[in-house]
């Protein structure tokens, strides 16, 4: 019953990791780059959550689009300064001028929201249901559908609407995409905001479950978040998804097997295996 | 209609473009020849603002487009099939066809399904592969629909770049067919070929670029007379 437990704590861990992974690879699509800022947007969207809920009460639907939104808005200003600006040098100074935003933000929040740790409101206060034996919170389930429900609407954005043929097309063809008439840096910016909008989201979800925000929360999640995406298969969405919920849940099962100390040992050393082994990742394609 | 003048590009040392004059009137098909390395492409891709000039000026039905964003000149009505085609490989073959509509933002869903049936009635080929993903064509398959994108996107001037390479010989009879058939449509085309007899052939007037100057212009028939053109580019 332990493991099973803990089979459903890593599938809904791993759901919030799904969905920074999914962030992270949209982002990673329109940019066609790897970003060092991304946990720092996920913390800025816990952060802006925590404060929402000081300011409005503890509405949670609330909170995550107006989580998102700011997520999304932060995004403008990553793109403005380190892309934006860049885009006829050397990628490597986009790369690098992340790293710069990454710390830079870090330590905004440390200033301007304090380095201690804050907590979030609780919601459903521990309420749970037992399905043949297994405890699983409302919580939880909570969470898992709302990553659920983020994931399909983004695949049916992005499947069904103009905008969202126009970010697929920016995402694999820049010069084929302006040739046929798409506003490549409108649609990369929209592409950006997107993705941090649903770290944003992510953010708050993390903060929610481990009732805990912090301005340092930022690196392990940005981490995990690249990890989940590169275990998938770089840039294929559903790939980060299910790169987010093997770490997850790889993660809880090492925990239950060994110390919980080792929590992040685990998920890397899952990582560097899979990545011997397939190196394009799981969904990735050869060559790309 | 498109008047270039006295075009230079530079990439870093290499001069690539040294001045290259060029004028294309309405409903003409013009044919850009000239050997590997002469500037060809660089042409269509400093028409299309996909390289920086170092000077010039490009006119297109009165609208100075030296240095309007590519989108925005492909909304005026210029579309430019891309050398190695740049078809979205992870897009499927319809989806490919109806991106060439995306920037027309009035169309309706019924008439961008007109134009993809009229594509597949041109090359039966990508119907049959409608739903399969663009990278799963083979090269004469990937021309063929990169053309058909360019034609979705029913341009007032619609540019080539080899659109005849890799295909087979029954294949490049077709498109050039198409190519005459669309001018009477009221079409100006703007073709670069290394296979210049049938360039031009099929094409009103002609330019001959080497080591990016155009070194010669006349009829498409005067060109395919001249001893020099013979010599160097139709082998005879
Ligand atoms: N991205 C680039 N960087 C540096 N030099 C380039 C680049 N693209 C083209 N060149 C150079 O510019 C010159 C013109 O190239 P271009 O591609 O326009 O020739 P082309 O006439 O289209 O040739 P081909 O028939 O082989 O396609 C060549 O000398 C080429 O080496
Ligand atoms: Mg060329």
């Amino acid at each position: 019953m332990y493991i099973l437990e803990q089979l459903v704590n890593g599938l809904c861990q791993g759901s919030i990791y799904a969905l920074m992974a999914i962030g992270y690879a949209v982002i990673y699509g329109v940019v066609g780059l790897v970003t060092f800022t991304y946990g720092e947007i996920i913390m800025m969207g816990s952060f802006s959550a925590f404060y929402y809920f000081i300011a409005f009460g503890d509405n949670l639907l609330f909170a995550l689009v107006a989580g998102f939104i700011t997520a999304a808005l932060v995004g403008v200003i990553v793109h403005k300064v380190c892309y934006q600006r860049f885009l006829d040098a050397p990628r490597y100074i986009s790369l690098i001028c992340t790293i710069g935003m990454s710390m830079f933000l870090k330590n905004f929040a440390t200033l301007v929201f304090g380095s201690e740790m804050k907590g979030m409101p609780t919601f459903f206060e521990g309420k749970f249901i037992s399905l043949a034996g297994i405890r699983i919170n409302y919580l939880q389930l909570m969470i898992m559908g709302i990553v659920i429900l983020f994931s399909v609407g983004l695949t049916v954005f992005l499947k069904k609407t103009r905008i969202g043929m126009k970010l697929r097309a920016v995402s694999q063809d820049k010069k084929a995409a302006a040739l046929v008439g798409i506003n490549v840096k409108n649609t990369t910016l929209l592409g950006n905001c997107i993705g941090c909008g649903l770290g944003g989201v992510a953010g708050i979800l993390l903060g929610v479950y481990y009732n805990s925000v912090l301005p340092t929360m930022g690196g392990m999640a940005g981490l995990k978040a690249f990890s989940a995406m590169v275990l998938g298969g770089l840039g294929s969405i559903t790939g980060a998804a299910v790169g987010g919920v093997v770490i997850g849940v790889t993660e809880n099962l090492g925990i239950a097997f060994a110390s919980s100390g080792l929590r992040d040992v685990f998920a890397f050393a899952l990582l560097v295996v899979v990545l011997i082994v397939r190196p394009q990742g799981l969904f990735g394609k050869k060559g790309n | 209609m498109l008047k270039i003048e006295n075009l230079v590009v530079n990439y870093g040392y290499i001069s690539a473009l040294r001045g290259v004059s060029m004028e294309i009137k309405e409903n003409e098909i013009i044919s850009l020849i000239g050997g590997n390395g002469a500037g060809k492409t660089t042409t269509l891709m400093a028409i299309s603002n996909l390289v920086k000039k170092a000077e010039g000026s490009i006119v297109f039905n009165g609208i100075n487009i030296t240095k309007m964003e590519a989108n925005k000149i492909v909304d005026l009505g210029i579309a430019h099939v891309p050398e190695g085609r740049n078809i979205f490989k992870q897009l499927s073959v319809e989806e490919n066809l109806i991106i060439g509509t995306i920037s027309d933002k009035k169309i309706t869903r019924s008439k961008v399904n007109e134009k993809c049936e009229e594509m597949f009635l041109l090359f039966p080929r990508l119907k049959e592969r409608r739903k399969k993903p663009g990278g799963s064509l083979s090269g004469g398959e990937q021309q063929m629909l990169a053309i058909a994108r360019g034609l979705m996107m029913k341009p007032k001037l619609l540019m080539l770049d080899e659109p005849s390479l890799g295909l087979a010989p029954i294949i490049i009879e077709e498109i050039f067919e198409l190519l005459q058939k669309v001018k009477t449509d009221g079409m100006t085309i703007l073709l670069i070929e290394q296979n210049a007899t049938m360039a031009l052939n099929v094409a009103d007037r002609g330019y001959v670029l080497q080591n990016g100057e155009i070194v010669l212009t006349g009829t498409g028939k005067e060109l395919l007379n001249n001893p020099d053109v013979k010599k160097a580019y139709l082998g005879i």
